[in-house]
């Protein structure tokens, strides 16, 4: 039914808007990534498609509607690359249009012929020798679990880089390599392009070893090869020679990361890739824009109710006497247009008590 | 529909209604004005003899446990707090729908519920209007219909009042209606009629010139009921999908206690009346496919074969916000 007693709001006075930045912590274990719902490179929850460009990562088998998409994870390298052109190269073009689409959306492009930049290991983008990467894993996180960004100095990718069959510390003393943003803040520590605030992923415990990055509002990591392919740091055994890829116990079939960029098709490289990744973590960040409405309830009005059962035989249920004071029991904030629409409803966790001997301010705030 | 935690901290929950979802999207959402309800509470809970003292009087009352929000217009708020500023109002009145039947003319054009309010159906024929209505004239007892029409002689009487009961303080003189009613300022001066527009197309109720009193020879009744087609009201905020409203006058209810005690011949009020106003209905033309979406066909009533749709009309008061839900059935032959 229609309410017809309305308290007017002045938007001077009763009517503000905040800003709130809200974070999740979003842990993806390796579990996820690799070998739960299913055997290794058949599981339900990773998804392959004809095209053959990426891989999507689910987490619960994808065909069932309860399914979330996680993230999907490609590889690429630029024509430039010293993989370019070698011999066996399957989805070369490929591999390349994935590096190239990634570098002109989140980088943009240079010069009078309007190259792609090139993805590079520091913040700066003037293509210095020996920062550029020119092959790289993308892992590009789902906007379900990135909501608005990932926030900044919070990610967190633990890398195995042991033996195939031990890829998280294997005995030759290969481990694994964590990768962390944590010198990037709000405040700095990051760099802008066109994609959006980009930071580095450094190794952790290598304050100058910078494996990949991070691009927050696309929620993007690019990660650098050389984490299976450079030593860690302080360590006396190189990855050199890692056998990045080994399918099977027949020694023939076993593969580097160079091997695997260029004689694996995508999909199977990603493959590979899930099978190295112990963890993903990074709190995201969502912001909501509230609007607070302030409706200042007098201490002299709303203190008798039309609710049916507040009169008994028409006497008010509250009083006995006259000189009783009246009393309310607020439950429900109804917010009106100026032409009587209900827009909203708040309600209280409990019946608030309202009588001239107080004065009420409800904070309704609207989230958006 | 759950129940709000209520074991901590008061919170507020909040949510856009479809109105509102809708005006987001139409890029004019913009809130004015708020209201405040308390549909849930029982006030009957509200114990005056507490052993343990007044501080208790209200103890199951602030126990009560409050729904989530949710986001149909129909369920925000129902019943709204009022907005008195007199602390000293001890009684308030109410809305009583009256069903007295009488001798006079104009107590004969009441509609009586049976125990619903028929509306006739005709959809322009009068042939058929007499046939049902014959139908309703003949069954035992006789059933006081609406013609549904827009120049039907019948219509709902509604009066507004304190009903404190026989013998009770106050009760229904002049002076008691002066110093409890129009001192307080809680005289309606006319009523909101809330309708489902998809059954009605316009309200008729009370002109200026009607007239109810009791101060006719031997304190016997005197006045009439005219009835004019009523104003619609076009920015009501009516929180029922597919509801209108129209504003209908109040007449000034001037039924006074007396010696020989004839208020209760024609009034339902047991103690001093505000107003009384008058709702007759009419039904929209060309009904058809409606009876049987929302409503049963070929049901036996009344001897014959009819359709009918149930719904309910809705009547406050505009100072009072007394209130009186009409139970209504629109009827016609198959």
């Amino acid at each position: 039914m229609a309410v017809t007693t309305f308290e007017i709001l002045d938007t001077t006075k009763d009517v503000t808007t905040t800003r709130t930045l809200l974070h999740e912590s979003i842990p993806l274990t390796g579990t996820i990534v690799s070998g739960t719902y299913g055997a290794f490179r058949s599981e339900g929850n990773i998804k392959n498609y004809t095209h053959g460009q990426f891989q999507s990562v689910y987490d619960y088998p994808y065909l069932s509607s309860s399914a979330n998409h996680i993230f999907d994870i490609a590889i690429g390298y630029d024509e430039s690359s010293t993989l370019s052109g070698t011999t066996n190269t399957t989805q070369q073009a490929k591999k390349i249009n994935m590096y190239n689409q990634f570098s002109q959306v989140l980088l943009g492009y240079t010069g009078s012929n309007n190259d792609a930049k090139k993805f590079e290991l520091d913040l700066t983008l003037d293509a210095t020798d020996g920062f550029v990467m020119k092959e790289a894993v993308f892992v590009t996180l789902s906007r379900l679990i990135t909501k608005d960004q990932i926030k900044k100095g919070s990610v967190s990718v633990t890398l195995g880089t042991g033996s195939w069959a031990d890829p998280f510390s294997d005995n030759a003393g290969r481990g694994r390599k964590t990768l962390t943003d944590a010198s990037a803040s709000d405040t700095g520590g990051t760099a802008n392009t066109l994609g959006g605030d980009y930071g580095l992923l450094y190794e952790l415990g290598a304050p100058n070893l910078v494996r990949g990055l991070v691009f927050y509002q696309a929620g993007i990591l690019a990660l650098s090869t050389s984490s299976w392919t450079a030593p860690s740091a302080g360590s006396t055994k190189g990855e050199t020679g890692l056998e990045f890829q080994r399918y099977d116990t027949d020694a023939s079939s076993k593969k580097t990361v160079a091997q695997v960029f260029t004689g694996s098709a995508i999909t199977g490289a990603c493959d590979t890739i899930r099978h190295r990744i112990q963890n993903i973590s990074f709190n995201n960040t969502t912001e909501i824009n509230s609007t607070i409405y302030f409706c200042r309830v007098p201490h002299n009005t709303y203190n008798y109710s039309s609710n049916p059962t507040y009169l008994s035989s028409s006497t008010i249920r509250v009083k006995s006497v006259n000189t009783d004071t009246p009393v309310s029991y607020i439950t429900t904030i109804g917010l009106y247009s100026s032409s009587n629409e209900l827009l909203a409803v708040a309600k209280l966790s409990e019946p608030l008590k309202k009588d001239p001997n107080n004065e009420l301010t409800l904070r309704v705030r609207l989230d958006y | 529909m759950a129940f709000l935690d209520n074991s901590g901290d008061i919170i507020l929950d909040a949510v856009l209604t479809e109105a509102g979802r809708r005006k987001m999207a139409q890029g004019n959402f913009e809130i004015d004005r708020f209201a405040l309800g308390d549909d849930e509470i029982d006030y009957s809970l509200y114990n005056k003899n507490h052993a343990s003292g007044s501080a208790y009087y209200d103890l199951e009352l602030l126990q009560t446990p409050v729904f989530e929000a949710f986001t149909q217009i129909n369920a925000g708020i129902n019943y709204g707090l009022l907005p008195f500023e007199n602390t000293d109002l001890l009684y308030l009145p109410v809305a009583k729908v009256n069903e007295l039947a009488g001798t006079t003319s104009l107590l004969s054009n009441i509609a009586r519920q049976g125990p619903l309010f028929y509306v006739i159906d005709t959809s322009g024929d009068t042939g058929a209007l007499n046939r049902i209505s014959k139908k309703l004239n003949d069954n035992s007892p006789v059933v006081q219909f609406l013609e549904g029409t827009t120049d039907g002689l019948n219509f709902i009487l509604i009066e507004a009042g304190l009903d404190t009961g026989t013998d009770q303080t106050p009760n229904g003189t002049k002076a008691d209606r002066d110093n409890y009613l129009v001192a307080n300022n809680l005289i309606d001066t006319s009523f909101s009629v809330y309708y489902d527009n998809r059954f009605f197309g316009t309200v008729r109720g009370p002109a200026r010139a009607s007239a109810f009193t009791n101060a006719g020879a031997s304190d016997g009744f005197q006045g009439n009921i005219y009835l004019k087609r009523s104003k619609p009201i076009s920015n009501a905020g009516l929180g029922i999908e597919n509801y209108s409203a129209a504003s209908i006058s109040a007449i000034s209810n001037e039924i006074y206690w007396n010696s020989s005690e004839t208020d209760q011949d024609f009034s339902v009020i047991n103690g001093p009346r505000s107003v009384v106003t008058a709702v007759a209905l009419t039904v929209k033309t060309g009904l058809s496919a409606e009876y049987s979406l929302y409503g049963r066909t070929s049901q036996t009533l009344f001897n014959a074969t009819v359709d009918y749709i149930d719904t309910t009309v809705y009547v406050v008061g505009n100072r009072s916000q007394a209130q009186v839900q009409l139970p209504i059935r629109i009827i016609k032959l198959s």
